[in-house]
């Protein structure tokens, strides 16, 4: 199961638009180079658009994972 | 007649569902996360609707009710709406499409929206809006396609053609949308595919509405005071009210087959308090505006209405300013 060495866990499943994404933000900006942060979601409008705002923000995408139904893991490596 | 509003709501429903089309989230995108996907998506959708209607309208299939202009509802109204849909997770149409998707808390920001709405338009509240209806400014068309006592259209204005008007309208809304670049996205419905869409459905729905004596197109705000009214009177349900059961039935329906169907809570259960304000603003800008961002933003910018152009710079004002204070300070 342990496919990455997960830094922190951001579980926001369940929170409103855009609880997520805001929080994912916050969360990398706190976070050092080349540690990794997952972002445990349940809404699928933000399995689409945290992965390209992190992307802007230079840092890598490394998995969407579906762990459930209607939820995913999101796997990124800090820049 | 009153069925074609819970086709057209069903259509409706599943668009926004696979489109993931929510105003909140447009307006407020750009601000927070650079990001406009949605907001080309809307620009699209609007230019190619104003061309549309006009020249179904002047084919005499429809004709236009550009709603007047209220220099109090269409200001502060509509910015107290944009505070709402960021408390509220989402504007009339996301929370709306959002309740058949299993978002919990969408399904109190809808009753405290429609409550509220309800309120306003004909309860306890109603004292607001007939206070703020008295500064309605009608205007004094001069093509035949809009009906009398309607309000100003940017044709009205300029003093042109309101095709001619539309199409000039179109190619500026265009050019922002096709010459600057666009934030990706990896979605099940492109939003070209949506504008397209949905620009067919909204003529179809303005003529559907229309034979059931509503002369409006897609609407959402008075669909829920609808709702309200039929479940606590003996009202029936009208082509509008009909819409909006239909949102949310097309939606259940998208999201059930495209396995997205869940309930969803959040951890901390303030949200819902957080919702239900957000709704009940949401519910009191509306009525004050003459209409929320579908009336207004899909349906009435559109139609170049002065009323809905400025409501929805105002639900843009009020969004923002709501995002940053939630959201956007460090």
């Amino acid at each position: 199961m342990a496919k990455y060495e997960v830094t922190k866990l951001l579980d926001v499943r369940g929170e409103v638009c855009p609880v997520p994404d805001v929080e994912t933000k916050r969360a990398l900006k706190d976070m050092k180079s080349g540690e990794i942060l997952c972002v445990w979601i349940d809404y699928p409008m933000s399995k689409e658009r945290i992965p390209e705002t992190v992307k802007s923000l230079g840092h890598e995408v490394l998995e969407i994972e579906e762990v459930g139904p209607s939820e995913w893991k999101i796997y990124i490596k800090v820049k | 007649m009153v069925w074609t509003g819970l086709l057209v709501g069903i259509l409706f429903g599943i668009i926004l569902q696979r489109g993931r089309i929510c105003f909140n989230s447009a307006y407020r995108d750009v601000l927070l996360f650079k990001d406009n996907y949605l907001l080309k998506f809307y620009t699209f959708t609007v230019g190619l609707q104003a061309i549309l209607l006009v020249v179904f309208a002047k084919l005499k299939v429809l004709v236009l009710n550009p709603a007047p202009f209220n220099p109090i509802g269409n200001t502060i109204g509509a910015y107290i709406f944009g505070l709402g849909m960021v408390l509220a997770g989402g504007c009339a149409s996301g929370v709306t499409y959002r309740i058949g998707e299993g978002m919990t808390t969408s399904w109190l920001a809808g009753l405290s929206f429609g409550l509220t709405a309800a309120a306003v338009q004909r309860g306890v509240l109603s004292f607001l809006r007939e206070g703020i209806t008295k500064f309605n400014v009608f205007a004094d068309h001069t093509s035949g396609i809009y009906m009398h006592s309607s309000g100003a259209t940017l044709a009205d204005v300029f003093k042109i053609d309101p095709l001619l008007m539309a199409i000039i309208f179109a190619a500026a809304l265009w050019i922002y949308t096709f010459a600057t670049k666009t934030t990706k996205r990896e979605t099940k419905m492109d939003w070209r595919l949506a504008g397209v869409l949905l620009s067919a459905l909204s003529v179809f729905a303005w003529w559907t509405s229309s034979h059931a004596r509503r002369i409006y197109g897609l609407g959402i705000t008075g669909g829920w005071v609808n709702i309200m009214n039929v479940l606590t009177t003996k009202a029936k349900v009208d082509w509008i009210g009909a819409e909006v059961l239909g949102i949310i039935i097309g939606a259940a329906i998208s999201a059930v087959a495209g396995k997205e169907f869940k309930l969803r809570m959040p951890k901390n259960p303030i949200t819902y308090v957080q919702v239900m304000i957000g709704g009940a603003l949401m519910g009191l800008g509306a009525v004050l505006a003459g209409g929320c961002n579908i009336g207004h933003s899909l349906t009435g910018v559109p139609l170049m209405a002065i009323s809905s152009i400025v409501s929805t710079i105002f639900f843009i004002l009020g969004n923002w300013t709501m995002a940053w204070i939630l959201f956007g300070r460090k």
